[in-house]
């Protein structure tokens, strides 16, 4: 292949790979009782021949691994949602939450607690709240004629986004302070403690399309920071581009949120990362905010359960480790690649 | 191939009272490179993305080869015709060859990725535009030149049989004006329409074989020699200009020298003065022309002395021309002159 191409090469795609694996196997050892790779890999032997499941066993299949598998699936697609958007917009602030899909997601949620729903109905309402935010917000953004400038759709965004927020507060301040107000609060700061094969059942297929497409269109992803007229000059369908991207985006970000509340920063973090690391070709940066996100997600979830015998709030623990190191990452870079 | 319009119009507002321009009639086919020539606001820009369907006509139409282009899949159209922006405004953060590489996209399906022969055609065109060198480059860090340069590459990479560009050379020094023109006129001359928008009179007249004049509504489009002209120029641009010959040792080049305003009372009438024009001539055969150009400021001039001298069997003649003109008048005559080929020109203005 040419020099041209400037590749990610082939052993850093490897570890870019590989390295998701291996933390996930790690975060399988660690916890409140430690075990060995060993009896790790014993356990998951046992769990997919079928036995009964006792022990190490127990606490690996029903506990560690679902949890491990949302924070995978919540990292590489919060990632990727950002990097979508990041695109989209032409605008380094941009995250998952640009289009209100977040705060939607966060009010849906909220309600479902203070009705006193089970957690499948908390993470459906979630679900339902963060699509019709996207949607009110496209609806917003679009005029008389129909046609919406991408700038209108952030403004609009934002509104609607802060509209949601305060609906929160709304719901906040009625939620009874004994039970429901703690649930809410410790909801909205993100944690995977509610992970289970059920509520994954119903998000992942969500998370898994949706980065799929935009998996298949890395490189048509590079289209998108282009102005209206060079796209169309490009033979691309700008418009669909954009509302494929935005639909994908948006589901993955309300499939993520609903399950495992409001993560910040992994959306924001991860792909400028990836692009002070790996240049701006969606075709690298893509796979890359994948498996960063993913593998980022799991020692920030494995922190986030083993520091301490509470809990931390995983949107605490996002910014404490990001923060630093993004900054540290820009310094070196110049910041050139925002 | 033939790219047309027809009674093109176009307003901005809604009931088209005021029209932007209208009846617009133009056909380029090809090897030819067109010039669409007109002052600041006049629509240049607007027409061209008329012609590409980015905006919609009021009136007429633009076709290729007979088929209305609005109604083309854009799959097809944008396989035929390809378009430069001006190199103006943030440009994402990609490499060079990654921006060029994107031109390929009317040729790679929804969800593939660029093969080898994409790649291939990509480095081909860098090579063939002298810009191999900036590949690795970010769009970012490379000069206007550069990034013009870039943004041909990128049409170019679609293999189009029509390029239309967008101002391609305003915004750039001497030397990468005339890169970018000759580019056009290889292109052309290999038989790709060309067609370029430009307020540089001397860049239609140097370039293009046809030209269309954008001015106040109305358009005229024919060869160039017969369409840019000097009272062409005064009712587009309101400049009076004089459009002489530039010599050089192998060619001979036609061009543009804005003299004054000419739109009327609003023009400061620069006060006349007496001057003295000398001239040095070395080569006999400019005499027929010198005296042609000097023919034409006879209503300004007081006295003219020719005086031939001899020295080591060479003629050089030496001409002293006083003049009671406008300052603006002797300037334009000292450049004509100086454009000329071995001779030397100086005026002495009256204090």
């Amino acid at each position: 292949m040419s020099k041209n191409r400037r590749k990610i090469g082939v052993l850093a795609a490897l570890v870019l790979v590989v390295l998701p694996v291996i933390i996930s196997i790690a975060a399988l050892c660690i916890g409140r009782i430690s075990y060995s790779p060993a009896q790790i890999l014993s356990a998951l032997r046992n769990g997919i021949a079928g036995k009964e499941l006792k022990g190490a066993a127990l606490v690996v299949w029903n506990i560690r691994l679902p949890r491990i598998l949302l924070a995978l699936l919540c990292g590489a697609g919060l990632s990727v949602a950002g990097l979508a958007f990041q695109s989209l917009f032409s605008n380094p602030l941009a995250t998952p939450d640009t289009l209100g899909v977040a705060s939607g997601t966060s009010f849906g949620a909220a309600v479902a607690m203070l009705l006193g729903f089970g957690m499948i109905g908390i993470q459906l309402t979630a679900f339902a709240g963060g699509i019709s935010a996207v949607v009110l917000t496209w609806l917003a953004a679009s005029g008389k004629g129909g046609r919406s400038g991408l700038s209108s759709v952030v403004l609009a965004g934002i509104m609607i986004g802060s509209l949601f927020s305060a609906l929160v507060s709304l719901v906040k301040f009625v939620a009874d302070t004994e039970t429901q107000l703690p649930a809410i609060t410790y909801w909205l700061m993100g944690s995977l403690s509610g992970a289970g094969y059920k509520s994954l059942a119903l998000g992942a297929p969500v998370i898994i399309i949706g980065i799929a497409v935009l998996f298949a269109l890395r490189w048509k992803l590079n289209i998108l920071p282009l102005s209206q007229d060079e796209a169309v000059s490009l033979g691309a369908n700008i418009r669909l581009l954009r509302v494929v991207t935005i639909v994908c985006a948006t589901a993955v970000t309300a499939s993520c949120v609903s399950m495992c509340g409001q993560v910040g920063w992994v959306g924001l973090l991860i792909p400028h990362i990836c692009r002070m690391a790996f240049g701006s070709d969606h075709r690298n940066i893509l796979p890359a905010s994948i498996c960063i996100g993913a593998a980022f997600m799991v020692v920030v979830d494995t922190l986030a359960r083993s520091i301490s015998a509470a809990q931390i709030p995983i949107s605490v623990l996002t910014a404490i480790i990001g923060a630093p190191f993004f900054i540290l990452l820009m310094r070196r870079s110049g910041g050139e690649s925002l | 191939m033939t790219i047309e319009v027809k009674n093109g119009s176009f307003a901005y507002d809604k009931n088209g009272d005021k029209m932007l321009f209208s009846g617009v009639e133009f056909s380029a086919s090809n090897g030819d490179l067109v010039a669409v020539l007109g002052p600041n606001g006049a629509g240049k820009t607007t027409l061209l993305r008329c012609i590409m369907g980015m905006l919609k006509w009021r009136e007429g139409g633009s076709f290729i080869d007979g088929e209305r282009i609005d109604k083309m899949p854009p799959r097809t159209l944008w396989r035929k015709l390809a378009y430069v922006p001006q190199a103006r405004g943030v440009s994402p953060n990609s490499t060079v060859f990654d921006m060029v590489l994107l031109g390929r996209n009317s040729r790679i399906g929804a969800f593939s990725q660029p093969k080898k022969e994409d790649i291939k055609c990509t480095e081909e065109i860098l090579q063939q535009l002298k810009i191999s060198h900036l590949s690795q480059k970010s769009c970012r860090q490379i000069s206007g030149g550069e990034l013009q340069m870039t943004l041909i590459a990128r049409a170019l990479a679609s293999q189009p049989e029509i390029l239309i560009l967008d101002e391609p050379e305003s915004n750039l020094d001497f030397r990468n004006q005339l890169i970018v023109l000759d580019i056009l006129s290889k292109l052309a001359g290999s038989g790709m329409i060309c067609i370029f928008n430009t307020h540089y009179p001397e860049h239609a007249l140097g370039r293009a074989n046809r030209s269309l004049i954008l001015s106040q509504g109305g358009s005229v489009f024919g060869n160039t020699a017969e369409t840019v002209t000097e009272s062409a120029i005064s009712k587009a641009f309101g400049v009076r200009a004089v459009i002489t010959e530039a010599e050089t040792k192998s060619n001979t080049f036609r061009t543009v020298i804005p003299i004054e305003l000419s739109d009327g009372s609003e023009n400061i009438q620069s006060a006349s003065s007496i001057a003295v024009v000398s001239i040095i001539v070395k080569d006999r055969s400019q005499a027929e022309k010198i005296n042609k150009i000097l023919h034409k400021y006879s209503r300004y001039t007081i006295g003219r002395m020719g005086l031939p001298y001899r020295k080591g069997g060479k003629e050089t003649s030496i001409i002293n021309l006083s003049l009671d003109a406008p300052d603006s008048e002797v300037a334009t005559l000292v450049s004509q002159l100086s454009l000329l080929g071995g001779v030397s020109v100086k005026a002495t203005y009256a204090q």
